[in-house]
């Protein structure tokens, strides 16, 4: 990846953990907002008649496509190439981002309008303008935040999730022509608002993801709540697309039922406000619209995951449910992750992109409690993949030898049933030693343990200690 | 070998059988949400009202009353009767007697008027589609987005949305104003597009 | 008819807190099975499991399934390390064709204890009487590997003077997760302070759960901040065993 994500990527795992728990505002910030969509998601799926039949179908539909993903981008590309737009096809990060900047210059580009993509951040994209000297208009106002304080999206949903109203008061006190008077949040969006409305309108690209992919009609899907979407593609000469190959869906009435679990499971509404549907360029006769419509189909390990036992993982339609209900996404926030994607499904990704050695840490920075697949809306096995990564780290020595070691010891002696009783009773002894009035206050070994919890004093005896003894009777 | 060539040798078939059936019968009685189908504009009307939706609407009898509608909506608003109209040649039948009408939106536009293909009462959605009588971007830069809808054209879920055959530039769904929750999750209208939405039902 | 019932003890109950076992046996007992305790079990394995680990995690359950496969049915006071046994002991041996049956034929018949005492001996607890108020915490595993919560409250609600209030987040991780909570003690620390306080506001006298890696964290938190809540397993409740001494209580 870029040097776009270099600031957080130079501080180890445990860094950016403890600066985000030191963080009181963070957390306030993190809570209102994912605290605020499970609720909003809870009160949606219970108004849902079979929420749980829908999700099946949405993981069959999901895999489906994902079995015959050849297929499906290639009946796409011809019904896109069709309706007049050209395809374009990128293995890597690099490659894709490559073929935008070409393009942009191709169309002589002065700036261009950026509908947010996490696509987009995955490839690197801003950093990649900016190094072209292309002139960048975030247009969500989440990823205006992001662009005015020059850092990096904390959530797929609400990428300035992070930031206090305080702080996005200065900042656009700083940064916008006219900024707001009133310290009210209307005030802060209306001013967001003037200053976006002329910088998108005088964009000579507009840059998109794409939520889905119609097979059928090679049209790209859209969905925002801002209506930026619209306003960043409509208006520019060019516009570019850049999608990951897994965004297919064979026809409208799929993309249909995505879209039901998509909004729900993400804010908890029955649909997004805006949900738009483009199909090639403007026609002859239409008054808006671009010239050229450019598609770039971008892998970027999607291939690799589907070969290497991570098929389920391309199910992903970025809702973000699974950080919304994550223990620990909701103390550590999005930026500690230290990758594109933040929370569950971040943790299963961040590998694919960055590299195990590198992201090692976010597999065992899980507590395997199950909530994100409860809710996620495709069915994905998070954490059963969460401990797939575990697994390949054990086999490839990425784990620290004190815990191999330890683990190796342990699991030496348990396999060994009356060594393991003779263990068990020494230990129990020992850690009795330890304590005062039923509770160890401090523990060898277990320091993550008592800097922060008591642990109970064990019973004299161990369980069979006990049972044998009175068995003997 | 090209991207295309190396993407695609990695994504041959995994699972044997007729696709177009199986992708078909991934379709059979969709689970969504109920919609009495014989109470379609009550039950648009309902959505319509939700707070996520948050649109106003009235009621006309005919095309020719459409033009009091919107100066009675416009007035409520304390807006001038100033309106942007598409080229569209149902809307030339009415008299626009009193209106300033614009015939391209201007960046800050304050009133636009469509005509939606459809309405959906699954979710209070309006369709729309572009044409050179209907573009798309008016609808955007609006800060009321005033919409013509015949009762007659509401049908009770999403997948009656879509148009059959070849598809035009854009397909899209309105579901309310633009709205964002981007500060501290509270909710704002007006973001970038509309802040209003007001729905005429065209009862003829 | 009398069922034979193999007790699985658990690694954590043997060392930490005997009395939840006997509890099982008793309240097994009551229910009308004859409980055995296989002598060759240590761990289920879950520790190497969920540390990637996966020879030895096999290792430690083919000791396991050889222990308790002669029994009709093996019960077990956890329901994270019935779930180990349950749902991952078939994974582990997906490829094996020698242990895949028979790792499939002990996870059918292992059971979480009160869904065992529930649902299968259709048994509740008589004459048992426990003046307090308690909350509930359904801890991860049982509640989303077996879908254990209405059969602990259905066995509680059949005990004399027990009164409940509700915890605001009864299905939220605690923070414990095995190895996460020394992995990342600051991390866990967050979780389980916020469900120590969430306990603390039910002004419950107990809290109850099934899982004793989960009670241990939960209640080690609560005495570091002084809280007043005394925690049990709730089969310790169950068996009648509710008056001897909450978790870090001498005896």
């Amino acid at each position: 990846m870029s040097s776009f994500t270099a600031k957080a990527d130079t501080a180890t795992f445990k860094e950016r953990t403890d600066a985000a728990l030191a963080d009181r505002i963070l957390k306030v910030a993190v809570e209102r907002t994912a605290g605020t969509a499970e609720t909003k998601r809870g009160i949606a799926v219970a108004a849902f008649p079979d929420f749980d039949a829908a999700r099946d179908r949405a993981a069959a539909i999901k895999d489906h496509v994902v079995a015959h993903l050849g297929h499906y981008l290639e009946m796409f590309e011809a019904n896109a190439v069709a309706a007049g737009a050209k395809v374009h096809w990128a293995s890597t990060a690099d490659e894709a981002c490559k073929i935008v900047i070409d393009l942009c210059k191709a169309a002589n580009a002065k700036s261009v309008a950026r509908s947010k993509s996490m696509l987009g951040e995955e490839i690197g994209l801003p950093h990649a303008l900016a190094e072209a000297g292309i002139g960048r208009v975030e247009t969500d106002l989440a990823e205006h935040i992001i662009q005015l304080a020059d850092e990096r999206p904390s959530h797929i949903i609400w990428p300035a999730m992070h930031k206090t109203r305080e702080q996005v008061s200065a900042l656009f006190k700083a940064k916008h022509r006219s900024p707001h008077e009133e310290e009210t949040i209307a005030a802060m969006a209306e001013s967001a608002r003037r200053q976006l409305r002329g910088e998108m309108l005088g964009a000579d690209v507009g840059i998109s993801g794409a939520n889905f992919l119609i097979a059928y009609t090679g049209a790209i899907c859209t969905v925002t709540n801002e209506g930026n979407a619209e306003l960043s593609l409509v208006p520019p000469r060019v516009h570019i697309v850049t999608a990951g190959i897994e965004k297919i869906v064979p026809s409208m009435p799929h993309a249909v039922h995505m879209l039901r679990m998509l909004a729900r499971s993400a804010t908890g509404a029955a649909l997004t406000q805006y949900t738009t549907f483009y199909t090639g360029p403007k026609r002859p006769g239409d008054r808006d619209g671009p010239e050229e419509m450019h598609i770039v189909l971008v892998d970027n390990g999607r291939t690799k995951m589907r070969e290497e036992g991570l098929a389920e993982m391309l199910r992903c339609i970025r809702c973000g449910a699974c950080m919304n209900h994550c223990v620990v996404f909701r103390q550590i926030g999005g930026h500690a992750y230290g990758g594109t994607y933040p929370g569950p499904m971040g943790s299963v990704l961040t590998p694919v992109f960055d590299g195990l050695p590198q992201s090692r840490d976010l597999a065992h920075a899980c507590t395997l409690n199950g909530k994100c697949q409860e809710v996620c809306p495709v069915r994905i096995p998070l954490p059963t993949l969460l401990k797939g990564w575990r697994e390949k780290s054990w086999r490839e020595g990425l784990e620290p030898t004190s815990m191999r070691v330890g683990l190796g010891v342990w699991a030496w002696v348990a396999s060994r049933p009356a060594l393991y009783r003779f263990g068990t009773g020494i230990a129990v002894r020992a850690m009795r030693l330890l304590g005062r009035k039923g509770w160890i206050d401090r523990l060898p070994l277990a320091g993550g343990w008592t800097q922060y919890r008591d642990m109970p004093r064990p019973a004299a005896q161990t369980f069979m200690a006990q049972y044998n003894k009175e068995r003997r009777k | 070998m090209s991207a295309r060539d190396a993407i695609l040798s990695r994504l041959k078939s995994t699972a044997p059988g007729p696709i177009e059936a199986e992708a078909a019968a991934l379709l059979t009685a969709p689970e969504r949400p109920a919609v009495d189908e014989s109470a379609l504009e009550a039950e648009f009307l309902a959505r319509l009202a939700l707070p996520s939706v948050n649109a106003s609407h009235d009621v006309i009898a005919a095309m020719a009353d459409l033009p009091a509608a919107i100066a009675r909506y416009l007035e409520g608003q304390g807006e001038h009767l100033t309106l942007y109209l598409p080229p569209d040649p149902r809307l030339a039948t009415c008299d626009w007697t009193g209106f300033t009408l614009h015939e391209s939106a201007a960046p800050d536009e304050a009133a636009t008027l469509a005509i939606a293909r459809k309405g959906i009462a699954e979710t209070g959605s309006l369709v729309f589609e572009t044409s050179p009588q209907a573009p798309m971007l008016p609808n955007f830069l609006t800060l009321h987005h005033i919409v013509l809808l015949a009762v007659k054209d509401i049908a009770p879920y999403l997948e009656d949305a879509p148009l059959p055959g070849v598809q035009p530039r854009a397909h899209y769904w309105v579901t309310g104003v633009s709205g964002t929750t981007d500060i501290e999750g509270s909710y704002v209208r007006g973001a970038h597009g509309p802040r209003f939405l007001h729905v005429i039902l065209l009862r003829d | 008819m009398t069922r034979n019932v193999a007790l699985f003890v658990t690694c954590l109950v043997d060392v930490m807190r005997p009395r939840i076992g006997f509890a099982a046996i008793r309240a097994l007992e009551a229910a009308g099975c004859d409980v055995v305790v296989p002598q060759g079990q240590t761990c289920c394995g879950q520790p190497a499991l969920n540390s990637g680990d996966r020879d030895h995690a096999a290792a430690l359950a083919k000791q396991t399934i050889e222990a308790l496969e002669p029994y009709e049915a093996i019960v077990v006071p956890s329901g994270s390390c019935a779930g180990t046994i349950r749902c991952h002991y078939p994974e582990i041996f997906e490829h094996d064709a020698a242990w895949l049956p028979r790792a499939q034929a002990v996870a059918g018949k292992t059971w979480e204890v009160m869904a065992y005492l529930d649902q299968v001996c259709g048994w509740k607890p008589e004459g048992v009487t426990v003046d307090a108020k308690a909350t509930y915490h359904d801890s991860c595993s049982g509640l989303r590997e077996l879908g254990i919560k209405a059969q602990p409250r259905r066995l509680l609600k059949n005990i004399d003077g027990l009164t409940f209030a509700p915890l605001q987040g009864e299905e939220t991780c605690c923070g414990f997760g095995g190895t996460f909570c020394v992995k990342y003690p600051a991390i866990s620390n967050a979780i389980v302070g916020e469900k120590a306080d969430a306990i603390d506001a039910t002004g419950a006298d107990l809290l109850l759960a099934g899982d004793l890696g989960c009670l241990m964290n939960m209640a080690g938190k609560l005495n570091r901040k002084g809280s007043k809540v005394r925690a049990f397993h709730a089969i310790e409740l169950i068996a009648g065993m509710g008056d001897g001494p909450a978790i870090g209580e001498e005896a």
